[in-house]
C-alpha cells in the first residue's frame, strides 16, 4: 500500500510528511472534576478528568513525603470502527496507564503535597492513532485547569517510518501498517525529554 | 468586576499548548509574547502565564529581595510558574500568579468553610477541600474545656480560621479569632452550601461590597458566609 505519494508527496489523508493533524483542546468539560479537559489530534479524541489533590482513599498507599500520583486509561466501547467490549484491565491499557502515570509525575511537584493523592482518568472517545500522545496532551491540560503545580506542561506526538521516509503524528492507518512507531514526551520550556517509546514488530527473515 | 479572568485565560492556555505543539519557534513571537527567558521582568505581569514560563531571571538582578506569592517557585536562578493563571506584581517586590481552581491550598488565617467527616478524641478531622484533612482541637472553641465539648455529626458545616498550614502536617482550624473570642466561627445551621471556584470566592469577598451581593441585600435579608476554600452558605430569614 501506498503510504506516500511518489508523485504529490503526500500522505493517504492529505498532509506531507512533517505535518501534523489539526489540534484542539478545551478545558473545563467535565464539571465535577476539580480539573478536566478534551483534546482532539485530528479524528482521535480524548477526555482527561483530574481528581485532586485530596486526601488518599486507601490508607497504605500513602507516601509520606509526596502525593501519590494515579492513572487510569481506558477506551469507550464505540472509540474504535467495531464497538468491541473492552475489558477494562487488559494488557494495552494497563501499559498505557503506567506510560502516562509515569510521564505526568515527571512533571508534576508532588513533594509540595506529601500524604495526599491526584487521580487521573483518561478516557479515549475517538481512537484513530496517536491515542497515547492525545492522553498526555489532554492530562497536562487538565492537570493545569485543576492548579495542580506543575515545573512544567508536558507535550507528546508520534512518528513513524513509512515508504522509507519519516512521517510526523501518524493516524491509524499508518500505524497499523507495520512500520515503527515512536511516541516522544517532552517538557516544553525546559525541553527536556520525559516520554520516549519506541514500537517495532519484525519477521524473522526482514 | 463581573468577569471570571480564568475562563479567557483557560482557553489561552489551552491554544497556547496547541501552538507550542505545533511549532516552538512560531509560539515565541505570538501574541503572548511571553516566553523569552532573557525578557525584562516586567514583560509578564498582568498576563496570563502557565507552568513552565519563567517569570524573572535572577541572574540580571543582583541584590534585590523579591517576595514569591503562590503560584511560583524558584528553581536555580529563574522564578518559574507552577500553576496557569494571571501573573500579578504589587510593588515593589511581590510577585504571585491569581488563579481560580476547585481545589483550596491552606494558608494561615484563612477563614473557611469546613464539613466535619470524623470524630476524634482530641481533633475533629474536618474537609476544606486541601490535599489533606484538617484538624480541629476539639478545645479550639471559646471557653472550651474538656466537660464542655461540641458534638458533631458528620456532615456538620463550620465556618472556622485556618491556624496552622504547612505542607508536612496537616491544617489546623480553630473556631476562635486571634484574641479567644468566637466572633463568627462555629456551626452554621439550616441555610443553603454550595461550592464555587477560589476565584468567585475571593470576588464576593472583595472589598467595595460585590453588587451581587449589595443587589440581593436590597431585596431580602439573608446571612451569607463564604470561605476562601470555595464554598458559599447563605441563609434567608422570613421578615
Amino acid at each position: 500500500m501506498e503510504y506516500l505519494d511518489s508523485l504529490t508527496g503526500f500522505r493517504l489523508d492529505g498532509r506531507r510528511p512533517n505535518d501534523m493533524r489539526q489540534i484542539r483542546g478545551e478545558i473545563g468539560v467535565v464539571a465535577k472534576a476539580d480539573g478536566s479537559a478534551l483534546f482532539e489530534m485530528g479524528n482521535t479524541k480524548v477526555i482527561a478528568a483530574v481528581y485532586g489533590p485530596r486526601e488518599v482513599q486507601n490508607k497504605s498507599q500513602q507516601i509520606n513525603n509526596q502525593a501519590l500520583v494515579r492513572c487510569e486509561y481506558s477506551m469507550a466501547n464505540f472509540s474504535t470502527g467495531d464497538r468491541a467490549r473492552r475489558p477494562k484491565g487488559d494488557r494495552r491499557s494497563t501499559e498505557i496507564s503506567l506510560v502516562i502515570r509515569q510521564t505526568m509525575e515527571a512533571c508534576i511537584l508532588t513533594h509540595l503535597m506529601p500524604r495526599s493523592q491526584i487521580d487521573i482518568f483518561v478516557q479515549v472517545l475517538q481512537a484513530d492513532g496517536g491515542t497515547r500522545s492525545a492522553c498526555i496532551n489532554a492530562a497536562t491540560l487538565a492537570l493545569a485547569d485543576a492548579g495542580v503545580p506543575m515545573c512544567d506542561i508536558v507535550t507528546s506526538c508520534s512518528a513513524g517510518y513509512l515508504s522509507s521516509t519519516p512521517l510526523l503524528d501518524l493516524n491509524y492507518i499508518e500505524d497499523s501498517a507495520g512500520g515503527p512507531d515512536v511516541t516522544v514526551g517532552i517538557l516544553a520550556k525546559m525541553d527536556k525529554v520525559t516520554l520516549l517509546q519506541v514500537y517495532f514488530r519484525s519477521g524473522l527473515d526482514s | 468586576k463581573r468577569h471570571r479572568p480564568l475562563r479567557r485565560s483557560s482557553i489561552c492556555f489551552a491554544s497556547l499548548l496547541c501552538s507550542y505543539a505545533i511549532n516552538p519557534q512560531e509560539t515565541l513571537t505570538s501574541e503572548m509574547n511571553a516566553e523569552t527567558s532573557d525578557a525584562p521582568p516586567t514583560s509578564l505581569v498582568d498576563r496570563t502565564v502557565v507552568p513552565g514560563d519563567t517569570v524573572l531571571d535572577l541572574t540580571a538582578m543582583a541584590n534585590q529581595t523579591i517576595k514569591l506569592g503562590a503560584g511560583l517557585r524558584q528553581d536555580c536562578d529563574t522564578i518559574s510558574v507552577m500553576k496557569a493563571g494571571k501573573l500579578r506584581l504589587s510593588k515593589p517586590n511581590k510577585y504571585w500568579v491569581e488563579s481560580s481552581h476547585k481545589r483550596y491550598v491552606p494558608c494561615v488565617e484563612d477563614t473557611v468553610l469546613g464539613i466535619v467527616v470524623d470524630c476524634k478524641p482530641d481533633n475533629f478531622l474536618v474537609d476544606i477541600k486541601a490535599p489533606t484533612l484538617a484538624f480541629l482541637p476539639v478545645l479550639a472553641f471559646e471557653g472550651g474545656t474538656r466537660r464542655n465539648i461540641p458534638k458533631f455529626e458528620i456532615g456538620t458545616l463550620l465556618y472556622v480560621r485556618v491556624v496552622k498550614a504547612n505542607n508536612s502536617m496537616n491544617p489546623e482550624l480553630s473556631c476562635m479569632d486571634e484574641t479567644g473570642k468566637a466572633a463568627e466561627f462555629g456551626q452554621l445551621k439550616d441555610g443553603y452550601m454550595f461550592e464555587t471556584s477560589t476565584g468567585l470566592s475571593r470576588m464576593l469577598l472583595s472589598s467595595p461590597t460585590c453588587p451581587v451581593l449589595e443587589a440581593l441585600g436590597k431585596k431580602l435579608s439573608y446571612e451569607i458566609a463564604v470561605g476562601l476554600n470555595g464554598r458559599v452558605w447563605v441563609s434567608y430569614y422570613h421578615s
